[in-house]
C-alpha cells in the first residue's frame, strides 16, 4: 500500500471567469487524485477547461472554489514566494514551444533553475552536464537554442525541467511542434525518466502516441471529467491509430 | 478523509533550502546578453537618449561658458563679446534665454520619456514567453524587476555619457563659431564643462530609469502561465 503516494489531489475544483456580462464556468467540480510516478495525459477539445485544469495542478492558477493539493500542500494557501519556491523545486515545466532562454547556452538554460535554488556554480555545472548527458545532448553544452533543432531544444527543456529533481513534470503539448520521429523520441525519453527516476508526468496533449505511453488518460469535457481510461483499456484502441500513422 | 493540509510548502522533509535567489553576477550576465541579443532595439534606445542628453549638455555647457566669459575682467574678452552683440549687463535678455532653454529642455525630456517608454514596453511585451518561463522556473517578481532596471540603467548610463561628451564638443564649437576659439583655453573648457556634463548624465540616466518604471511593472506582473500562451 505504501508504494502508492498521492502527489496531486483535487477536490471539487471549480473555476469561474467573468467575461463582460457573461460568467464562464471553466471547471465544474473536478475531483481526482494522481499518484507519484504515474504518467497521466489530459485530453479534451479546446474550450473544455483542459488547459485551466492543467494549469491548476501545475500551480499556475488558483481555483475559484475547491482545493488543489500538490504534494499534500493546498496551493490556495501559498503566497507568491512559496509559489515561486514550489515552481522552482517541485514542478518541472515543459512547453509546446520549448521556451528556452534564447540568449543562454544549453548548459546555462539547464542550470538556471539550480541557480534560482541557490546551488553554487560548480555544483550546478556538474549537474547540468550530467542532465544533458542523460537526454543525449552531452556534446552540445555550449550551443544556443537557435543552433539546435526542435527535438534537441525540447530535450534541453526536459533536462531543464529535471534541474531541481522535481516530483512532477508538467508538459503542455510537448510533442505539438515536433515531427513524428522526434516526437516519439521525446515520449520515449519521458517514459524512461518516469521508469528510472519515478517522476510523475502530467501532460496535456492531442498526440495519440502520447496516449499509448500513459498510465491513465483523463478526458475533460465541459469542465468535468467525462472519462478516465487506464492503460489496459487504451492499448488496443490506440494501437490501431498508431498503426495508421505509421502506414 | 484527510484533514485539510496545515502543512507549509517548505516542510517537505527533504532539507532543501527555503531560498529562491538570483545572484547579481547572473543578473548582469543576463542583462548584457539581452542587450547584445536585441542590439537593434538597444541601439535605438541608446541613440534616443544620447541625442537628448547631447542637447542638454551642449546648451547647459554653452550657457555656463557664456556666464563665465561675461564675468571675465579681461578687456580682450569683453571686446569680443561686444563685437558679437552680447551685452554684458543685459540681465533681462539672459534670463529670457534661460527660460527658453528650460522650456525646450523640458519638452525634449518629455518626448524622450515617451519614446523610450514605448521602446522598452515593446521589448517587454515581445518577451512575454521568456518572462513567463523564468517565473515557471521559480523567478520572483523582483528578479524580473532587477533584470529590466539594470538592463535599462546600463543603456541609459552609457548613452548619457556619450551624449554628454558630444554635447560638450558641440558647445565648444558653437562658442568658437559665435565668438573666437582663442577665448577658450584648455583649462577654461575643462572647468566650464564639468558641471553641465555631470548634470546631463544624471538627468539622462534618471530619465531612462523613469521611462522604464511602467514597462518593468508590466513585466513583473506577467504571470507564469503566460509562458504557455502561443499567440503573440
Amino acid at each position: 500500500m505504501n508504494a502508492k503516494r498521492e502527489i496531486v489531489r483535487t477536490q471539487e475544483v471549480r473555476k469561474t471567469y467573468v467575461m463582460g456580462d457573461e460568467t464562464v464556468h471553466a471547471l465544474q467540480g473536478i475531483s481526482l487524485s494522481i499518484d507519484a510516478g504515474e504518467y497521466i495525459s489530459i485530453m479534451g477539445p479546446s474550450g473544455s477547461g483542459k488547459s485551466t485544469f492543467f494549469n491548476m495542478i501545475g500551480g499556475l492558477d488558483k481555483p475559484t472554489s475547491g482545493e488543489v493539493y500538490i504534494d499534500e500542500v493546498d496551493i490556495a494557501q501559498l503566497g507568491t514566494y512559496e509559489l515561486a519556491w514550489l515552481r522552482c523545486r517541485k514542478i518541472g515545466y515543459i512547453f509546446q514551444t520549448f521556451n528556452l532562454i534564447p540568449v543562454m547556452t544549453a548548459l546555462e538554460n539547464v542550470t538556471l533553475p539550480m541557480v534560482f535554488a541557490g546551488l553554487d556554480a560548480d555544483e550546478a555545472r556538474e549537474k547540468g552536464m550530467s542532465l544533458l548527458d542523460l537526454v543525449g545532448l552531452g556534446g552540445r553544452l555550449l550551443h544556443k537554442p537557435a543552433q539546435m533543432s526542435g527535438g534537441q531544444q525540447q530535450r534541453v527543456a526536459i533536462a531543464r525541467a529535471l534541474a531541481n529533481d522535481p516530483a512532477i513534470i508538467l508538459a503542455d503539448e510537448p510533442t505539438g511542434n515536433l515531427d513524428l520521429k522526434t516526437g516519439r523520441a521525446v515520449i520515449d525519453l519521458l517514459t524512461r525518466l518516469k521508469a528510472e527516476r519515478g517522476v510523475t508526468i502530467i501532460t496535456a496533449t492531442h498526440d495519440m502516441k502520447m496516449l499509448a505511453a500513459s498510465d491513465r488518460v483523463i478526458w475533460i469535457t465541459d469542465g468535468q471529467v467525462s472519462r478516465i481510461q487506464s492503460r489496459g483499456e487504451l492499448t488496443i484502441q490506440v494501437g490501431s491509430i498508431d498503426g495508421k500513422e505509421e502506414a | 478523509m484527510r484533514s485539510p493540509a496545515k502543512k507549509r510548502i517548505f516542510d517537505d522533509g527533504s532539507g532543501a533550502s527555503r531560498r529562491v535567489v538570483m545572484p547579481w553576477g547572473q543578473t548582469v550576465r543576463m542583462c548584457l546578453a539581452n542587450v547584445k541579443q536585441r542590439l537593434g532595439r538597444s541601439v535605438l534606445t541608446f541613440i534616443c537618449i544620447a541625442v537628448v542628453v547631447a542637447f542638454f549638455s551642449s546648451s547647459m555647457v554653452y550657457q555656463d561658458f557664456l556666464v563665465r566669459l561675461m564675468a571675465s575682467p579681461d578687456v580682450h574678452v569683453q571686446a569680443v563679446l561686444e563685437r558679437a552683440g552680447v551685452f554684458v549687463h543685459d540681465v533681462d535678455s539672459l534670463a529670457r534665454q534661460r527660460d527658453q532653454r528650460i522650456w525646450l529642455m523640458t519638452l525634449s525630456a518629455v518626448l524622450c520619456l515617451v519614446g523610450i517608454t514605448n521602446t522598452i514596453l515593446m521589448s517587454v511585451t515581445e518577451r512575454f514567453r521568456e518572462i513567463g518561463t523564468l517565473k515557471c522556473l521559480g523567478a520572483l517578481d523582483v528578479f524580473v524587476v532587477r533584470l529590466f532596471l539594470i538592463e535599462n540603467a546600463l543603456i541609459g548610463g552609457l548613452a548619457s555619457l556619450l551624449g554628454a561628451a558630444v554635447g560638450c564638443l558641440l558647445a565648444v564649437l558653437q562658442l568658437g563659431a559665435v565668438f573666437e576659439f582663442s577665448l577658450l583655453s584648455w583649462w577654461f573648457c575643462a572647468e566650464g564643462m564639468f558641471p553641465g556634463a555631470a548634470k546631463s548624465v544624471a538627468v539622462g540616466t534618471f530619465l531612462t530609469l523613469l521611462a522604464s518604471i511602467y514597462p518593468t511593472y508590466v513585466a513583473a506582473r506577467m504571470r507564469p502561465v503566460d509562458a504557455m500562451r502561443s499567440e503573440v
